[in-house]
């Protein structure tokens, strides 16, 4: 009877998990392992599949120029994060602040997190118009320059300008991330070491900051995973280019496998992300003494 | 706490303000009047201002099917997130065999990011025959990690005796759910809500792959189609922008709280 009534109550939890579980399982699980057998055969969808041992991974290493280019510009993408969240945590520090009008601020700043970011890259695209652009017509009129930058055209300026939008919209997430870090801290260890004799900068580097690492190492994490996902941006603002300059692995990942259907190639190139990801964050992780936690909020 | 005069601190998170809000400004002002930067001189506030864009793009491109599909894909997606994600973290936090393993397998789950699987996630969606639908669409997105996280952590607030008079009342799994558990954790539901829509309203890069033909596509998509066969259409383009933020942005206004809830407690919460 007892024993009965166990199973049920068993049973009925894997019932309430199954739906869950079945689509973590399909669309997280199966696809990574079906990743790594992808990379290793040849394969279209016309053709039988046919193991082809390291074969991509040697084109990929030794023979795409490509690959390395869009490598080099997600760690150069990547690299931009400290930025983000240098300017973030000084804007939740101004927020924190104890002033009128805090939450206004905070809405504000954080709006454009939330915004669809195909519109966000169209408008950005058009801030950077080399002829019809706000900012060059500021630049302009300030009297920086004298004649428009084609940004997004520019092998120079096709990255940063792409990584300032990209702070644009993210900096509102970390800035959230660091205030609710910062109203973890007790007031009265300010209120101490200012009693102390402790002045403003010292009571932030001995205080704030050793207080903050783990929100700060989350945001570190979050923005590493960041510019190994942002795809919606780079696709409308530049679609790569020009010539490559801001091609990162995803946006490499989606036009080798969608546009010149090499699924097998993408699929070995997908393998080299995941790997690379998994790799930096746990190494920021380490460095972190672990206190970044799982990693959350991955979507 | 603070001496010191804040107008400097108010000084600069205005210049902030004007940053973040400046680039929003711009394409409202230019959706209602088409003018760029030649309407010499710029003028900051919209003169002669118009709908005529806003009416352009609902008949220029099928806006109404795009809003359908959109609408759609979001609802099958809020739907499911709050049913499955209760469903699961109710389970979490009841006692069961293999409880550990499944927390872990749910926390390493979360460390695969969507777009490190679009391409088995692709196939795997052919094979079911929903490439091309709005279930196939909203499929990947039916369920989140963090969200069943939020519901297990709102569950484990409610009130043991609660939970055991009901049991005594005679209430199943189920019932305890519907009638006890989720009344109670009304803000773990708005949290859901909220955050399965901005991820569904918003996504790009799955529609990009699953949509064949332009009857299914979702706002994200349409957009930019738009902009890579229309470029020069400048008041339009950008009408179109705002026609497709404005719900993300109400839903934000709305439900700013429980938005910035689920995000934080997804990132701060081990």
């Amino acid at each position: 009877m007892i024993a009965a009534r166990r199973w049920r109550r068993q049973g009925m939890v894997w019932l309430l998990l199954a739906p869950s579980l079945a689509i973590f399982f399909l669309y997280r699980i199966v696809p990574l392992g079906w990743n790594a057998v992808l990379s290793v055969q040849k394969w279209s969808p016309l053709r039988p599949a046919e193991f082809a041992g390291l074969y991509h991974y040697e084109e990929m290493f030794f023979h795409d120029d490509v690959f390395w280019t869009s490598l080099k510009n997600t760690l150069v993408y990547m690299a931009s994060a400290p930025i983000g969240i240098a300017l973030a945590l000084a804007l939740a520090l101004l927020v924190n602040a104890g002033i009128r009008g805090r939450t206004v601020y905070r809405a504000i700043i954080f709006a454009s997190y939330p915004l669809m970011t195909v519109a966000v890259g169209i408008i950005w695209r058009w801030l950077y118009d080399e002829k019809l652009g706000l900012i060059n017509y500021a630049l302009i009129r300030l009297g920086v320059i004298d004649k428009g930058i084609a940004f997004l055209d520019s092998f120079i300026w096709a990255m940063p300008a792409v990584i300032a939008a990209a702070i644009w919209q993210i900096v509102g997430f970390f800035m959230i991330v660091l205030l609710a870090g910062l109203q973890g801290i007790p007031p009265n260890l300010h209120e101490a070491a200012a009693i102390d004799g402790a002045g403003p900068l010292q009571r932030f580097l001995s205080i704030t900051v050793p207080l903050l690492r783990p929100s700060l190492f989350l945001c570190l994490v979050l923005g590493i995973i960041n510019s190994f996902t942002s795809f919606d941006l780079i696709y409308v603002m530049t679609r790569g280019g020009p010539n490559y300059a801001t091609e990162l692995l995803i946006t490499y990942i989606y036009r080798a496998a969608f546009v010149l259907s090499q699924l097998d190639y993408a699929a070995a190139l997908t393998v080299v992300l995941f790997l690379l990801l998994l790799g930096v964050t746990w190494a920021a992780n380490r460095a972190s003494g672990g206190e970044a936690g799982a990693v959350e909020a991955a979507e | 706490m603070r001496r010191g005069p804040t107008w400097p601190i108010h000084l600069a998170l205005l210049a902030v303000s004007a940053v973040m809000l400046m680039p929003l400004y711009w394409v409202f002002r230019t959706s209602v009047t088409g003018d760029n930067i030649f309407a010499y001189p710029p003028a900051l506030l919209p003169r002669h201002a118009h709908l005529y864009y806003f009416v352009d793009v609902w008949y220029y491109v099928p806006f109404a099917r795009f809003l359908v599909n959109s609408a759609v894909v979001s609802l099958i997606a809020v739907a499911s997130n709050v049913v499955l994600n209760a469903m699961a973290g109710y389970a979490l936090t009841l006692e069961f065999r293999a409880k550990r393993a499944v927390v872990l397998l749910l926390l390493s789950c979360m460390m695969i990011p969507f777009q490190a699987t679009i391409i088995p996630a692709y196939l795997i969606t052919k094979e079911l025959r929903l490439l091309n639908t709005h279930l196939g669409l909203a499929l990947p997105l039916c369920s989140t990690i963090v969200c069943i996280f939020v519901f297990k952590a709102a569950f484990d607030a409610v009130p043991r005796s609660l939970i055991d008079a009901a049991r005594l009342d005679g209430l199943g799994d189920l019932g305890i759910l519907a009638r006890i558990m989720l009344p109670l954790s009304t803000a773990a539901v708005a949290t859901n809500v909220v955050l399965a829509f901005i991820w569904s309203w918003n996504n790009f890069l799955w529609p990009l792959i699953v949509v064949r033909n332009q009857e299914m596509q979702t706002l994200p998509l349409a957009l930019s189609t738009f902009l890579s066969y229309l470029e020069n259409t400048t008041g339009a383009l950008y009408a179109f922008c705002i026609m497709a933020l404005i719900p993300g942005l109400v839903v934000f206004v709305l439900a700013q709280k429980q938005f910035v809830e689920g995000l934080t407690a997804g990132a701060t919460k081990g």
